[in-house]
C-alpha cells in the first residue's frame, strides 16, 4: 500500500522542482488562445478572416448576443434591438444576468476560447482588465468614424470607455450613464402629523435631506421597527460591489479617499480621518433600515422600499423606473446628500465592449449595431425608454431630457459630480478586499481605523503585485 | 424508558420536519406571503382580510410558474430539470457499470498491485472538488466539453467511481465464487456465468450503489456552477444563480422546485431502503 | 482464495485488467493530471482570464503560509468539521437508540427523517436563508411571538458561523443515525440477554456493550462525514457568500481566490497545501477500512 503512495508523492515533488526553475512557456492553458493581451485584440479581425464578406453567410438569420445585467435599461435596449432588426434583419438578443454574479459569469466566459456573447455591456470598473488582458476589442480607430467623440459626456468617456482614463484609447462605446441617487416617500414627508412631530422633536422643518447630517436625522425619525416602518435602505451587500458603491457617496463627501490624488499610493490616504468618519457614518445609517439591512443587494434595497416600509433609499437611478411606476406621485427623487458642501455620487453605467473571442464576422455585426445605436436619432429614442440614460452630453443637458421623468432632473444634476472606483486591471481584487474590510467595519467586527489600516496594506500589496505602485 | 424514547423521536421529528413543512407551505403561496413580516402559516381558500392575518390564500401557481423563465436563466425549471435528469442518470449508469466491472475485476482476479490500486481509487474520494476545478476547466476548454451535458456527466462519473467500486466490491465479495465456477464447469463461458449467475445476485447491490451515485450527482453544485455558465445548467446551479435578481428571489417557485427535485430521490431511496444500510457501511456489516 | 489462485492463468489476468482499466484510466486522467497541473500552476502567476504566465518561484506558497486569511480558513474549517461531526454523532446515536426497536410506522418515520440528506444543499442553503432572515424569517417571527430575542442569524458576526453549523447538522444527522442504526442492529441479542441476567443497568449496558460494539461502524461514519464537511462549500455560498471573513471555509476561499479574484496560481498553491492535509486524512481512512476488513475476514 505504501509503495504507490510514496511514488505518487515523489512524482509530485519532482514536478514541482522542475517547474520552478524554468520559466513556464506559452500561456497556452489558462485562457486557451489569448497569447498576449493587446496583440490578440489587434490581430483577431485580420487573422481570422480577411474581410467580413469572405466569411460564409450563416445558414440561419444573422444575430448578435448582448450580455447586460438585469435591470430596466436592458429591457429598453432589447426594444431598440427589435427596431434594429426590422431595419437590418440582424437580430439582437439581450441576455440579462443578475448583477451579483455578473462579473464572475462574464470573466469565466472570457477565460474560454470563445464567449457566448458578442457584446458585453461591462461594468465601468472592468475596463482596465478588459483592455489590458486583450478581452475587449480596441475601438480607438473605429469609434470616431461613427460618432463625434466630442458629443460624449467627458465623465462617461473617462470612466466608461477609455483605458487608461483620459488616454484617448477606447475599449468601449458609451451605452448607459448612471449614478447613485435618492428616492423618498413624498407622502410621508408631506404628512401634516409627521411634519408637526418632526418640528417638535428637532426644531426644524421636515424636508428632503440635503446634507448627510439631515439624512441621518430624518432616517432616525422614521425608524420605528415596532410599527414596521424604517428610516432608509441603502446598498450593503457583499457579493459583488453593493456595499462599496453605496459607501462611496459618503466616503468622498466626508473628505475620505481610496488612494492618493495622482498615484496609487494607499497607505496614508485611505486610513485617514475622513475615511474613518465616513465608515462610521455609513455604519450608523445602515442600521436605520429593516432588520438584516447590513446585507442588502440592489434588488433587496428596492424591495425594502417597494414593500412600503421604508422612508428613503439610495440606489442607482437606473433602478428607479419601477419605483416611479409603482408609487407615482407618492415618491420623489433627489441627488445624494452632501457633507460640508461636498457632494459626490458613485458612478454607475456601462459601455458596449466587443469580445475579442468571437469571429470577426460577429464583431462586424456588433459594430453595425453599436454605430446604429449611437446615432443622434436613436439616442433620442433611447432616452424615452425606462432609464435610458444616454451619454450624449447635449441630450443630457436638454430641458426635454429633464422633463421626461421625475428622476431625470436629479440624474442630470448628479452627472457632473460622478466618480468611480478603481478601474485598473486588478480592480476585482481591490473590490474583494474593500467589500471584506469595509464590511467588517460596518458590521462592527473591527474598529473602523483598524479595518482601514488592514485594507490599505492589502491594497498596496495587490497593487505592488500588479506592478501599479 | 419507553416514554423517553417516544419523546426523543417525536421531538426530533417535529423539529427536523418543520423546515420541510415550511417549504411545503411556501410552495403554495404567492411571493408576497413568503416574505411578509407577519408570518402566514394557515392556508385558506380566500385572500386574508387583515394585515395581521396568519392566513394566506393557497395557490398552485408556484408549480405552474415553474415553467417561467427568470432573468439570468435561459430556460425554465423544467429545462434545467431535464439537464439534471440527463446528467444524473447518464453518470449514474456509467458509474455503476464501470464500477461494477472494476469491482468484479478486483474481486475475482489476482491483479498485481491490487491493494495499491484500491487505495488509490479510494483516495480520490477525499479530493476537495474545488482543488481540481481549474485544471479540469482547462482540460474541458481544450476538449470543448465546457457547458455540455457530457462534460458534467463524465465528471460526476469519475467522482462517483471510487464509491461505486468500493460498494460493489463489498457486495461482489459476498457472492461465493463457487456459483460461477459451478456454472463454468457446466459449460458456460465466463461472460455467460457472469450474466446468469453473478448479475442477479449483485442486482440489489447495484441498485444501492446507483442511489448513492444519483444523490451525489443530482445535488452537486460546485462544478455545475463553475464549468457551466449557460449550457447544461443543473437545477441546484440554476436556483443559486437567481440570487441578486432584482425581482427578488422567487421563493414559492424555489420551494416548489426543491420539492419536485427531491421527489425522484425519495422514491429511489424507498425502493432500495432494505439494502441501504449495508451500502452505507461499505459492507462492513453483514445483515 | 485457494480457488482463485488455482485458476490464475495469464489469459485470465488479461481479462481482469480489461475490467479494471476503464475505471483506472478515468481516475488517473481526472485526478493525477489535475494534481500535477495544479502543482505546475502553483508556481506561476496564472490568471483565470489568460494572458502572459510567468514563474513566481515559491511566492504563492509564501503568501499561503504568511497571509492569515488562509490559516484562518483552515482553522475555521477544522472547527466546522469538529462541531458538525460531534453534534451529528451524538444526535444521530441518540436517535438511533430511540429508533432501534420495532414500532408501527417506523418506516414512515425513518423515511421522513432521511429527507434532509437527500435535498440539494445549495438549494436548501438558499431556503434556510429565508427561514433565518432577520426581518421576515419565520424563526425570528416565532421567537418574537414567544417574547424571545430575535438574533440576526446570518449577519451577526458571532452567530453566522454557528447558523451554518446548525443547517449542516439538520441535513446530515440522518446520515449518522442511519449508520448507527446499522451498527446497533448488528449486535447479537444474546449479548443483551446475558447482560440482563447479570442485572446490569441500562447506563452500564450502553457503556459496556452498546458503545464498544458500535464504535467501529460509528468511526467509519465519523470519517465519512469529516471528509465531506472538510469540503463544505454549498451552504456557505448560499447563505453568507464566499467573501465573508467569519464563515470562509477552505472551498469557499478557493472559490473567492480563483473565480472572484482570478488568481489561479495562488489558488493552486493553496489547493496543493490543502491536498497534503487531505492526503494524510485519506491515509488514515484507508488504513482504517483495511483493518476493519482484515478483522472481518478473521472473524
Amino acid at each position: 500500500m505504501n509503495k504507490l503512495q510514496s511514488t505518487w508523492i515523489s512524482t509530485l515533488l519532482l514536478t514541482s522542482l522542475l517547474s520552478c526553475g524554468e520559466k513556464a512557456p506559452a500561456p497556452d492553458a489558462v485562457g486557451t488562445d489569448s497569447k498576449s493581451g493587446a496583440k490578440s485584440a489587434a490581430k483577431t479581425p485580420a487573422s481570422q478572416s480577411p474581410s467580413p464578406a469572405a466569411v460564409p453567410a450563416p445558414a440561419g438569420k444573422q444575430s448578435i448576443t448582448v450580455w447586460w445585467f438585469q435591470w430596466a435599461p436592458a429591457d429598453g435596449l432589447a426594444e431598440l434591438g427589435r427596431e434594429f432588426e426590422a431595419e437590418t434583419q440582424i437580430a439582437v438578443k439581450v441576455e440579462q444576468i443578475p448583477l451579483s454574479s455578473y462579473q464572475e459569469k462574464v470573466f469565466l466566459e472570457f477565460g474560454g476560447s470563445k464567449t457566448s456573447f458578442d457584446v458585453v455591456i461591462g461594468d465601468s470598473q472592468w475596463i482596465g482588465r478588459g483592455a489590458s488582458k486583450g478581452l475587449y476589442l480596441e475601438l480607438t480607430q473605429w469609434l470616431p468614424t461613427v460618432v463625434d467623440l466630442a458629443s460624449i459626456h467627458p465623465r462617461a468617456a473617462r470612466y466608461l470607455c477609455e483605458y487608461p482614463e483620459g488616454s484617448g484609447k477606447w475599449f468601449a462605446a458609451p451605452c448607459e450613464t448612471d449614478a447613485v441617487g435618492m428616492a423618498y416617500r413624498k407622502d410621508w414627508f408631506e404628512d401634516a402629523a409627521e411634519k408637526a412631530a418632526f418640528q417638535k422633536k428637532y426644531g426644524r422643518e421636515l424636508r428632503v435631506p440635503d446634507t448627510w447630517e439631515e439624512f441621518l436625522q430624518v432616517a432616525t425619525f422614521f425608524q420605528r421597527p415596532a410599527d414596521k416602518r424604517f428610516g432608509c435602505a441603502i446598498p450593503s451587500d457583499r457579493a459583488y460591489d453593493g456595499l462599496t458603491m453605496g459607501f462611496q457617496n459618503v466616503l468622498w463627501a466626508f473628505g475620505g479617499t481610496w488612494h492618493a490624488e495622482n498615484s496609487n499610493k494607499v497607505v496614508g490616504h485611505l486610513d485617514t480621518q475622513g475615511t474613518i468618519d465616513a465608515v462610521e457614518f455609513y455604519r450608523q445609517i445602515v442600521n436605520l433600515g429593516p432588520r438584516g439591512a447590513e446585507r442588502l443587494d440592489y434588488g433587496q434595497v428596492l424591495e425594502a422600499f417597494t414593500n412600503g416600509s421604508t422612508a428613503m433609499l439610495l440606489n442607482y437611478f437606473a433602478f428607479f423606473p419601477g419605483i416611479h411606476k409603482q408609487f407615482g406621485n407618492k415618491v420623489g427623487f433627489a441627488v445624494v446628500p452632501a457633507h460640508k458642501g461636498k457632494r459626490v455620487a458613485s458612478l454607475g453605467g456601462q459601455g458596449f465592449s466587443i469580445s475579442t473571442k468571437v469571429p470577426a464576422s460577429q464583431q462586424e455585426l456588433a459594430k453595425k449595431f453599436i454605430a446604429w445605436f449611437l446615432q443622434r436619432k436613436v439616442q433620442e429614442k433611447w432616452i424615452t425608454k425606462p432609464a435610458g440614460f444616454t451619454a450624449n452630453a447635449q441630450i443630457l443637458a436638454s430641458p426635454e431630457f429633464r422633463a421626461l421623468t421625475p428622476y431625470n432632473g436629479p440624474f442630470a444634476d448628479s452627472i457632473d459630480s460622478m466618480r468611480d472606483f478603481w478601474n485598473v486591471p486588478c480592480f476585482n481584487e481591490l473590490l474583494s478586499v474593500t467589500q471584506r474590510y469595509v464590511g467588517m467595519a460596518v458590521d462592527g467586527e473591527l474598529p473602523a481605523r483598524e479595518a482601514l489600516q488592514l485594507l490599505a496594506e492589502e491594497k498596496e500589496r495587490i497593487l505592488a503585485e500588479a506592478g501599479l505602485l | 424508558m419507553k416514554l423517553l424514547r417516544w419523546l426523543v423521536i417525536a421531538g426530533y421529528l417535529f423539529v427536523a420536519t418543520l423546515p420541510l413543512v415550511w417549504m411545503g407551505l411556501s410552495s403554495i403561496k404567492q411571493r408576497d406571503a413568503t416574505i411578509s413580516a407577519n408570518a402566514r402559516f394557515v392556508p385558506s381558500l380566500s385572500a386574508p382580510v387583515g394585515e395581521d392575518s396568519a392566513r394566506f390564500e393557497a395557490t398552485l401557481d408556484p408549480y405552474r410558474q415553474l415553467a417561467h423563465v427568470h432573468a439570468g436563466a435561459r430556460q425554465s425549471f423544467w429545462g434545467h430539470l431535464k439537464s439534471s435528469v440527463t446528467i444524473g442518470f447518464l453518470s449514474t449508469a456509467a458509474a455503476v457499470v464501470l464500477g461494477s466491472a472494476c469491482a468484479y475485476g478486483f474481486s475475482r482476479f489476482r491483479l498485481a498491485g491490487k491493494q495499491d490500486w484500491l487505495f488509490f481509487i479510494l483516495s480520490t474520494r477525499f479530493m476537495p472538488p474545488l482543488a481540481v476545478v481549474v485544471p479540469v476547466l482547462i482540460m474541458y476548454r481544450r476538449m470543448d466539453l465546457q457547458g455540455t451535458h457530457l462534460g458534467l456527466a463524465l465528471l460526476y462519473t469519475v467522482f462517483n467511481l471510487s464509491m461505486a467500486v468500493w460498494l460493489m466490491k463489498g457486495f461482489l465479495d459476498e457472492i461465493p465464487r463457487a456459483f460461477e465456477e459451478a456454472a463454468m464447469v457446466d459449460g458456460y463461458s465466463r461472460a455467460q456465468a457472469f450474466v446468469r449467475v453473478v448479475l442477479p445476485e449483485a442486482a440489489t447491490g447495484m441498485a444501492v450503489t446507483a442511489v448513492f451515485c444519483l444523490i451525489s450527482a443530482w445535488n452537486e453544485y460546485g462544478f455545475a456552477m463553475t464549468l457551466n455558465s449557460s449550457g447544461a445548467v443543473t437545477v441546484p446551479a440554476y436556483f443559486a444563480g437567481l440570487q441578486g435578481n432584482i425581482e427578488g428571489m422567487p421563493w414559492p417557485q424555489i420551494a416548489a422546485g426543491a420539492l419536485v427535485f427531491v421527489a425522484p430521490i425519495v422514491a429511489f431511496t424507498v425502493l432500495v431502503r432494505k439494502n441501504l444500510l449495508r451500502g452505507m457501511t461499505f459492507g462492513t456489516i453483514k445483515q | 482464495m485457494q480457488g482463485a489462485r488455482r485458476t490464475a492463468r495469464p489469459g485470465r489476468q488479461r481479462l481482469g485488467w480489461w475490467l479494471v482499466a476503464p475505471t483506472l484510466v478515468l481516475l488517473v486522467g481526472f485526478n493525477v493530471f489535475p494534481l500535477l497541473y495544479n502543482v505546475v500552476l502553483s508556481f506561476t502567476n496564472a490568471e483565470l482570464t489568460g494572458g502572459e504566465r510567468r514563474s513566481l518561484g515559491g511566492a504563492n506558497y509564501g503568501r499561503v503560509f504568511r497571509d492569515p486569511v488562509f490559516a484562518g480558513a483552515l482553522r475555521r474549517t477544522a472547527l466546522f468539521v469538529a462541531s458538525v461531526v460531534s453534534a451529528e454523532l451524538i444526535l444521530g446515536l441518540v436517535l438511533a437508540l430511540a429508533l432501534v426497536k420495532r414500532f408501527p410506522g417506523k418506516h414512515v418515520v425513518l423515511t421522513l427523517l432521511l429527507i434532509p440528506m437527500m435535498l440539494s444543499p445549495a438549494v436548501m442553503g438558499l431556503f434556510w436563508g429565508l427561514i433565518l432572515n432577520g426581518n421576515y424569517g419565520i424563526l425570528n417571527q416565532a421567537l418574537g411571538a414567544a417574547g424571545l430575542s430575535q438574533p440576526q442569524w446570518l449577519t451577526d458576526r458571532d452567530l453566522k458561523f454557528w447558523s451554518i453549523v446548525l443547517i449542516d447538522v439538520w441535513m446530515w444527522t440522518p446520515f449518522m443515525m442511519l449508520i448507527a442504526l446499522a451498527g446497533l442492529g448488528a449486535i447479537p441479542p444474546s449479548i443483551y440477554e446475558a447482560a440482563q441476567i447479570d442485572r446490569a443497568g441500562p447506563w452500564r449496558v450502553f457503556w459496556r456493550i452498546t458503545l464498544p460494539m458500535t464504535a467501529p461502524v460509528l468511526g467509519l461514519a465519523v470519517l465519512f462525514r469529516a471528509t465531506d464537511a472538510l469540503k463544505q462549500f454549498d451552504l456557505v455560498m448560499a447563505t453568507t457568500g464566499p467573501n465573508d471573513a467569519s464563515t470562509q471555509t477552505l472551498s469557499t476561499l478557493l472559490y473567492q481566490v480563483v473565480f472572484r479574484d482570478g488568481k489561479v496560481g495562488l489558488g493552486s498553491a493553496f489547493a496543493c497545501t490543502v491536498l497534503v492535509v487531505v492526503m494524510a486524512l485519506a491515509t488514515v481512512f484507508t488504513r482504517y477500512i483495511d483493518r476493519m476488513q482484515k478483522t472481518e475476514a478473521a472473524a
